[in-house]
């Protein structure tokens, strides 16, 4: 072991130039017992903190550490660093008529054949260089090349998938990004399920999701800012804009908070989006997610920013608000009639989850004039042997649906069903017959549930779910009027939340009236010449005006470009 | 801010500490769907009130619904000298509390109305409960009688008096009575209805729209039959529709079935006399045709015109003979002087316009219009050429 050193630090040595770190790092040593005059001493302890302090680091600490030019002297390193890592692989070969060199990478991250090939450029086809740049440019032939000349650059590459050339003699390497790690294929979104529409979702690979959406823009504004967060998980992240539409100053706060932050892990983008949200405690969320190229597509277009976050085919989309988590990308696709029908049925429902129950206990035990007559007897009827309170009922069956529904999504497919026949007969037939809770309220629980599936998005759903909860215990306390301040208390939160300084409510609080045509209905696309205004976008214009008046007259394009009799038609 | 926080969400649980104090929960009500208010010989108010068994409505709980057998509610009453106060009786024996919300007919008994209805009125119109769209009607004899009545299609008579009343009769609210009572120019009037045996005679006993009636302030002066009474309907706000017989000879006979209907009053004074001019309009049907009339002609429809012309007229000179009879205003002939005649109502009929009713003269016109004859222009199953 100390020969070890002293052969460390005799190499140290030699490359004083590259060493400033490592002064740095003797600044603080510790004591080291070995006698001797003070410069051995220095030298000594020098390596003993770089080979300790290497054994515990991560990648972000190793910035600014630079490559040896010994080959040795690295792989000592690296075996170091990757003591008991089974899957880290070092092969050492030498180039043919030439220096040695070494290739690191890690085993399932790379294309074995791809990289067998590319070793065998240097080692069996053509001769080697000592010299890394001309290895670079004439001999390897493989399309993504980058030289690296530190530890955390090398590593980071390598860790990704990269496969890593290091020769000796020189005190930069190579990292050839041939991957092949296991991925899963392109599927239909099973969140965001559409009638028509694009069937591809995101994966888990970020860089098939940044092509994906490469493939709907293809312009030289979509800009893709890469960044890294975690010191364990060193996750890319990709920060997609528009340049030219986006807010700049949205982009760079994007990146300003993402680049902030400082976590062991990031393992979905749901960390990510926890740690730039603007309100830790709201309950709704204030970055909408999505799995489909098409909406996040769609929300760059508007002049919003896309995260994407490796290992998770959910990205981020900010700034967000709460009217666009009601829409569905399927919204743009089909006729705007039946979108804006379905808009409305949306919003309904959204208010039907979030109320029903508070008004039915509401109604029940405070209000019972509001009910129809025969209505009410029928209400008294089926709660006539009923053993609790309203409010009592009320929360055993909502807690009791929020269980089944949970339980339904947990469990493997096969033994789901067991559930829903479970729930199915013992809450919705059992209790009732039991006389333990009234049909009523099934009806009213079942509603509430079919209605919070209405809404698209699952993290808005979910929340309002919640709410429906602080609002029933009000409705009990206070009647109506207590409905009446719960929901009070919900909007003026929902006006105060700001998603990257956008105003969630937006556009309808505060009012911004062209921007109606995308929020209350949906008009026909001639008609949405320009982009949402509240969102500080550039370039409003989506469409030029001149085609849109075309499009709209009477017989369409059709009544302006052919001429002839539809032309008449067409000005008349 | 900060020391903002713990005073705001101190008063925040002040919120919960005001709830709570009016809860209660359905099963804990009596809903009273129909009360009757009688007066006793004794002079107290017997105040009785038809609460649904909700137990025994078929719920889906349980071994409920028709094994019972019996009826689907239950009515009780008792005698106070207020009716808050027999309201209290019954309550004193009720396990469940009586609640008013639902309440929407209200029956009169027959001494009741006689001596007047004004004062037991008030508590209906005081207690917030209570709604003044409730449906008023009064019976012959006793008001309980209508709620012990059970009608075959309703589960309640109250439900089907009101169904009755809507449909049949002229329906009157609390707030119609009210305004009625309070406003010169105008006397009340209420439907009557009563409870009959069904024909065959079985168990149930059916609710029967009557007559109307006639008050003169607060008190009963005059139990109208409907056939009596018809021309009263000309001049509701919303017209009911009915149907008359039309007889062309001894044998022959029409139905007529009028639909729309409207009177138009112009009153007139000279020489210190009332007159009104009034003209009907009405719109009618032809339902039913037992004579060979051939409907098709034009001369035919205005043969049935002008005897409906004359039907209207007749009936509506009934109606005003009756009301002159019993020095009743039940149409309302003050309230249209008051707007034509402001001066001359105030200075000298306002007071004792009941009075001046009998020296009232007419004149009654009539336009009807037959404007429908039904599917068939003759009778499809008398032989042809019967009558031209």
């Amino acid at each position: 072991m100390c020969s070890y050193f002293l052969l460390m630090v005799d190499r140290l040595c030699k490359q004083q130039a590259h060493c400033i770190s490592f002064q740095q790092i003797t600044h603080n040593t510790v004591s080291f017992p070995v006698a001797g005059d003070e410069m051995e001493f220095k030298k000594k302890s020098k390596t003993k903190e770089l080979l300790e302090t290497i054994d515990t680091c991560s990648l972000l600490e190793l910035e600014g550490i630079p490559l040896f030019p010994s080959l040795d002297d690295n792989i000592e390193v690296l075996e170091k660093l990757f003591s008991d890592c089974s899957d880290f692989v070092i092969r050492e070969f030498r180039q043919r008529n030439s220096e040695r060199a070494a290739a690191i990478f890690v085993d399932g991250l790379i294309d074995t054949k791809e990289v067998n090939q590319a070793l065998q450029s240097l080692m069996v086809l053509e001769d080697g260089d000592e010299d890394i740049r001309v290895i670079e440019e004439r001999l390897l032939p493989v399309s993504q090349i980058d030289r690296v000349s530190d530890y955390k650059e090398l590593l980071q590459a390598v860790l990704s998938g990269d496969t890593g050339i290091l020769v000796d003699g020189n005190v930069e390497a190579l990292t050839l990004g041939i991957r092949g790690a296991e991925k899963r294929s392109v599927n239909e979104p099973e969140g965001e399920a559409v009638v028509r529409g694009p069937r591809e979702g995101f994966i888990e690979n970020i860089r098939t999701n940044t092509s994906m959406l490469r493939r709907k823009l293809r312009t030289p504004r979509l800009k893709m800012k890469s960044l890294v967060v975690g010191r364990e998980t060193n996750t890319n992240i990709v920060v997609a804009f528009l340049e030219g539409i986006a807010d700049p100053q949205v982009v760079d706060e994007v990146s300003r908070r993402i680049s902030n932050i400082d976590i062991d892990a990031v393992l979905e983008s749901g960390y990510i989006e926890e740690l730039i949200q603007d309100n830790v405690y709201s309950p709704f969320p204030q970055l909408m997610y999505s799995e489909r190229p098409d909406t996040v597509a769609a929300s760059l277009l508007e002049g919003r920013v896309a995260i994407f976050v490796d290992g998770t085919p959910m990205v981020l989309l900010a700034p967000a608000t709460f009217w666009m988590m009601l829409q569905a990308s399927e919204d743009y696709f089909e006729r705007f009639q039946m979108t804006t029908l379905l808009r409305w049925l949306r919003y309904l429902f959204m208010v039907i989850a979030l109320v029903t129950p508070a008004l039915y206990v509401a109604i029940t035990t405070y209000h019972q004039q509001m009910l129809p007559t025969t209505l009410l007897l029928s209400v008294a009827a089926a709660r006539e042997a009923i053993p609790f309170p309203a409010i009592v009922e009320a929360l055993i069956m909502e807690i009791a649906f929020e269980a089944l529904r949970e339980a339904g999504i947990r469990l493997p497919k096969t033994v789901g069903q067991a559930v829903s026949i479970l729930g199915a007969l013992v809450v919705g037939q059992a209790a009732v017959q039991a006389g333990i809770v009234s049909a009523p309220m099934v009806i009213v629980v079942s509603l509430t549930g079919i209605a919070s599936f209405t809404i698209p998005h699952f993290n808005v759903a979910i929340s309002l779910r919640m709410l429906r909860f602080p609002l029933m215990i009000a409705a009990s306390i206070l009647g109506i009027y207590g409905i009446l301040v719960g929901v009070l208390l919900i909007l003026g939160h929902m006006a105060n939340l700001r998603s990257f300084g956008v105003p969630y409510l937006s556009p309808l609080a505060p009012m911004s009236i062209g921007d109606m045509k995308d929020v209350l209905v949906r008009v026909p696309w001639s008609f949405m010449e320009k982009r949402p205004s509240f969102l500080g976008i550039q370039n409003a214009r989506k469409m030029n005006a001149g085609f849109s008046n075309k499009v709209q007259q009477r017989g369409g394009q059709a009544g302006t470009t052919s001429g002839g009799k539809s032309d008449g038609e067409g000005k008349a | 801010m900060r020391r903002l926080t713990p005073i705001v969400v101190l008063l925040l649980c002040l919120l919960p500490v005001a709830g709570c104090w009016d809860r209660r929960e359905v099963n804990d009500m009596a809903l009273v769907i129909a009360m009757a208010m009688d007066k006793e010989p004794n002079g107290q108010y017997r105040l009785s009130v038809q609460v649904p068994l909700v137990s025994s409505l078929g719920s889906t709980s349980g071994g409920g619904g028709g094994t019972s057998g019996d009826k689907s509610y239950y009515v009780d009453s008792a005698v106070g000298k207020t009716i808050r106060e027999a309201n209290n009786i019954i309550q004193s024996r009720m396990s469940r509390q009586l609640y008013y919300s639902h309440h929407r007919m209200i029956v009169i008994g027959e001494q009741l109305a006689k001596e007047g209805m004004s004062d037991v009125l008030d508590i209906v119109a005081r207690f917030p409960e209570n709604r003044l769209t409730a449906y008023l009607v009064m019976t012959k004899g006793k008001g309980i009688e209508l709620l012990n009545a059970q009608p075959q299609f309703e589960r309640f008579s109250g439900e089907a008096m009101r169904e009755l009343v809507k449909m049949e009769a002229i329906a009157v609210s609390l707030k119609d009575v009210a305004q009625m009572l309070t406003t010169p120019g105008v006397d009340a009037f209420l439907p009557i209805i009563d409870a009959v045996d069904s024909h065959p005679k079985g168990k149930s006993k059916e609710v029967e729209f009557m007559g109307i009636g006639l008050f003169r302030g607060d008190k009963l002066v005059y139990m109208a039959k409907s056939q009596a009474i018809k021309g009263l309907r000309w001049f509701q706000r919303t017209f009911t529709p009915f149907s008359v017989v039309v007889s062309l000879n001894d044998k022959e006979r029409l139905t007529v079935y009028f639909s729309k209907g409207k009177a138009d009053l112009k009153p007139v004074i000279k020489k210190g006399r009332i007159h009104y001019d009034i003209t009907v309009f009405a719109t009618s049907v032809v339902v039913e045709n037992m004579t060979s009339l051939d409907l098709d002609q034009k001369k035919n429809i205005a043969l049935i015109e002008n005897k409906l012309k004359k039907e209207v007229e007749v009936s509506v000179k009934d109606t005003l003979n009756l009301m002159q009879k019993y020095r009743t205003d039940t149409i309302g002939l003050g309230i249209i002087l008051a707007r034509q005649f402001p001066k001359e109502w105030r200075d000298t009929y306002r007071k004792n316009w009941n009075d001046h009713l009998p020296d009232i003269t007419f004149q009654i016109h009539s336009k009807v219009v037959v404007q429908d004859v039904g599917q068939t222009t003759k009778n499809i199953t008398k032989e042809e050429g019967g009558r031209e």
